[in-house]
């Protein structure tokens, strides 16, 4: 630890000494000086909030991209159209899509946190689904430097970069075992731009969110912080901000910009994706490879299997009906894509399925897209959990 | 007897002590210096409002809208009087107006309550001085107090809302919302407080100290979510003293102000540059051509440079490159950062009169 960042510690010790002070005042109900105390109590927050964005700064790096292409939805291709590459296109359509309105992503400058010492920096894959040319970062201490994305994970909406640097600040982080609901969140990002990072402060409104991946918190996250820390009064990092939904896609979670439901993934979850990442290995969603026959509306009935896709290879065929994902029932649609959202391709499920009243298990292990055959374009699939069939998914 | 209406009289007086609160001193301050604006409802719009009184005499600074074009604008102060607001100035392109709170002349009762006409104006009004400088950084807490949703009825004082200074920012380039209305430098707050009526509140540090105004209400045709944010104190005190100093009928020379301001920015056929002119849609800013001798060639640009920003703020479009060359002051130096091959360089270049 340097020696500045240990006087910024102290600084952020006393200040928090105070508020300690001024919380004890505060309780004392007949004190005449309770107002004042409070003042105090306000005064001394807001100064900790101040010492956590000055300490974290020397953390955390502007991201800029240069050209890459609006997310395929925008883009109108006749072939597509015609219904050439009917799966690609329809996943990646984004939730809210009013009618004239066309979605287009923010190519403001965007953050990331530094994550070790030789110049690996994390952030949100969400600030790269424009896939853009070029990707430079912006250091503490002044340096703009050209970063290589490395590999990301497009279902816990991680991305991994890394620049020439050596001896770059590590902040710290919190245990994830440590996170408490109800404690203070400050959220810091660099995406409006400016000198300093942005603030917007919250508590942690709940723990094991999306299949156990993420923290939730009321702190207003948006692409302006998104790939920044949500961080506790002492300046540590809880987690690293992005955008989540209980729907797959990439651009899930938009719709809870500054809503006050966001969500971050805590260190444990990120070592673990960064483990791969480092290897050049992304994250994809995964795939089943089947449709599910929009005719029927009490069960799940398999209606078109891919050639190949992993439910092939477990020897599904049309007709069979799914009872249940790694042991939970599956009565729609929706329930399928609850089990499966968060879990990327290459890993393993154990599906419950029933072939002619016959009930047999399934290991599969879910693919990519890109290593699916293809499926003819079919109608939705009912879903009572969604009052407006605007989730397409065609597993 | 005796006894109890004494110890009825201390717990009385004990109460507002322990009501009180560390945003009391803020709140005791604002509230005097916010009004509650009542008009026409046009279409969509809203009949009613919120402002800010910025002088002795009652000037009231608010956000422009439909309601500000009413026949009757009428203002309601803390104490629940009632006045006609006469539209000193307005500006289209700041989307703000100045309004003067004026006789308490008779009229039709207030639609929102039985606020008393007051019964001659005072000599002074309680006012927040634009001028003053206030410290703000991102955390800070704000206070924001207006008339949202207008269920401060008759006197009742306005709403008060809390959170936190976000950053100092241009939202137009970083959300792509449609339609934004207002294109200066803009305060995030992350209180929620994009709602009918709330634009012209004041927003507060904690010390009571104006900060800035809750602009128009901005909400993301794509989230559905709405835009916190106020209009910074220092934009505010330039169209104040603009609004003063003008003619209040003199609405043309906002106009003339601003056409004057167009001219002579810097375009890159000044510079010595041509950018890239292929593709369609969204054309990445190549340089296409530098011509000799030129501040560009000065400078060190070359062909097929990549511009990746003008004056800090990162470009994406040969359009956004004019734009931000027209955001710059002739005259000025500018810096170019681009991208050269794998390397990035930095151009620092001056900029010619044009002829």
């Amino acid at each position: 630890m340097t020696t500045r960042s240990a006087a910024s510690c102290l600084c952020l010790t006393a200040a928090f000494w105070i508020l300690a002070g001024a919380t004890s005042m505060a309780t004392r109900g007949d004190n005449p000086r309770g107002p004042q105390a409070d003042f105090e109590l306000l005064q001394a927050t807001q100064e900790v909030v101040r010492n956590v964005a000055a300490q974290m700064k020397q953390y955390l790096v502007r991201i800029e991209t240069v050209g890459g292409a609006q997310p395929p939805e925008q883009i109108v291709d006749p072939e597509d159209e015609e219904g050439e590459q009917p799966r690609k296109r329809r996943s990646q359509r984004p939730f809210v899509d009013t009618p004239g309105s066309s979605f287009e992503i923010a190519d403001g400058p965007t953050t990331g946190i530094i994550y070790s010492p030789d110049g690996y920096i994390i952030a949100s894959s969400f600030n790269f689904v424009r896939e853009p040319l070029l990707i430079t970062v912006l250091l503490p201490d002044g340096r703009r430097l050209a970063a290589e994305l490395i590999a990301r994970d497009q279902v816990r909406k991680l991305a991994l970069l890394k620049v020439d640097a050596t001896g770059l600040p590590v902040p710290t982080w919190v245990d994830p075992r440590e996170i408490r609901v109800g404690q203070r969140a400050i959220a810091l990002g660099l995406g409006f731009g400016g000198d300093r990072p942005s603030v917007t402060l919250g508590i942690v409104s709940a723990l094991h969110r999306m299949r156990g991946n993420a923290f939730q918190t009321d702190a207003k996250l948006s692409p302006a912080n998104y790939g920044g820390p949500v961080c506790d009064i002492d300046g540590h990092i809880l987690g690293i901000a992005v955008p989540m939904a209980q729907r797959p896609g990439e651009l899930a979670g938009v719709e809870f910009y500054d809503s006050g439901i966001g969500f971050a993934l805590p260190r444990s979850r990120v070592d673990e994706i960064v483990e791969v990442l480092k290897t050049g290995r992304s994250f994809y969603r995964g795939w089943l490879g089947i449709q599910i026959d929009p005719g029927v509306q009490d069960g799940l009935v398999v209606f078109k299997v891919a050639n190949p896709s992993p439910m092939q290879e477990a020897g599904v065929v049309p007709g069979d009906r799914i009872v249940a994902i790694n042991g939970e029932p599956i009565r729609h649609f929706g329930d399928m894509v609850k089990a499966l959202y968060m879990i990327p391709a290459g890993e393993q499920v154990t599906l419950q399925l029933e072939s002619d009243g016959r009930e047999f298990n399934a290991a599969v292990t879910l693919a990519a897209a890109h290593e699916l055959g293809d499926l003819p374009d079919v109608a939705e699939p009912f879903d009572p959990s969604v009052p407006k069939p605007d989730t397409d998914e065609d597993e | 007897m005796t006894d109890v209406l004494s110890l009825l009289l201390t717990l009385l007086t004990l109460t507002p002590a322990l009501d009180d609160h560390g945003f009391q001193r803020a709140i005791d301050t604002t509230l005097p210096r916010v009004v509650k604006l009542y008009g026409l409802r046009v279409g969509l719009e809203a009949g009613y409002g919120s402002g800010v009184i910025v002088s002795p005499e009652g000037h009231v600074l608010t956000v422009y809208s439909l309601l500000i074009d009413a026949r009757n604008v009428r203002a309601v102060t803390a104490d629940g009087s009632t006045y006609d607001a006469e539209v000193v100035f307005r500006d289209m392109e700041r989307q703000l107006a100045l309004l003067r709170l004026a006789n308490p002349a008779a009229g039709p009762p207030d639609p929102a309550g039985q606020a008393a006409r007051a019964e001659s104006p005072p000599t002074s009004f309680p006012c927040f001085d634009l001028a003053e400088e206030v410290e703000l950084l991102p955390g800070d807490w704000i206070l924001a107090a207006g008339n949202a949703f207008k269920v401060a009825e008759g006197d009742e004082p306005v709403s008060i809302a809390h959170g936190v200074f976000s950053a100092r920012t241009r939202l137009d380039a970083r959300r792509r919302v449609r339609d934004f209305p207002y294109h200066g430098d803009v305060l995030v707050i992350d209180a929620i407080t994009s709602n009918p009526g709330a634009p012209g509140s004041a927003v507060v540090n904690l010390d009571g100290r104006f900060i800035g105004m809750i602009g128009r209400e901005v909400v993301s045709n794509l989230t559905h979510t709405h835009f916190n944010y106020a209009i910074p104190r220092d934009v505010l005190l330039r169209f104040y003293q603009t609004a003063i100093s003008a003619d209040a009928a003199d609405a043309a020379l906002a106009t003339t102000a601003g056409t004057t301001m167009e001219a002579g920015h810097p375009t890159p056929q000044d510079l010595g540059f041509r950018l890239s002119a292929v593709g369609y849609k969204r054309v990445l800013p190549f340089v296409e051509f530098v011509r000799i001798g030129s501040p560009a060639q000065i400078a060190g640009m070359r062909k097929d440079d990549l511009i990746l920003s003008v004056n800090g703020r990162s470009v994406a479009t040969v359009e956004e490159v004019e734009q931000r060359l027209k955001a710059a002051q002739p005259g000025d130096p500018l810096t170019l950062v681009l991208r050269r091959d794998r390397n990035i360089v930095t151009a620092n270049v001056t900029t010619e009169t044009p002829q």
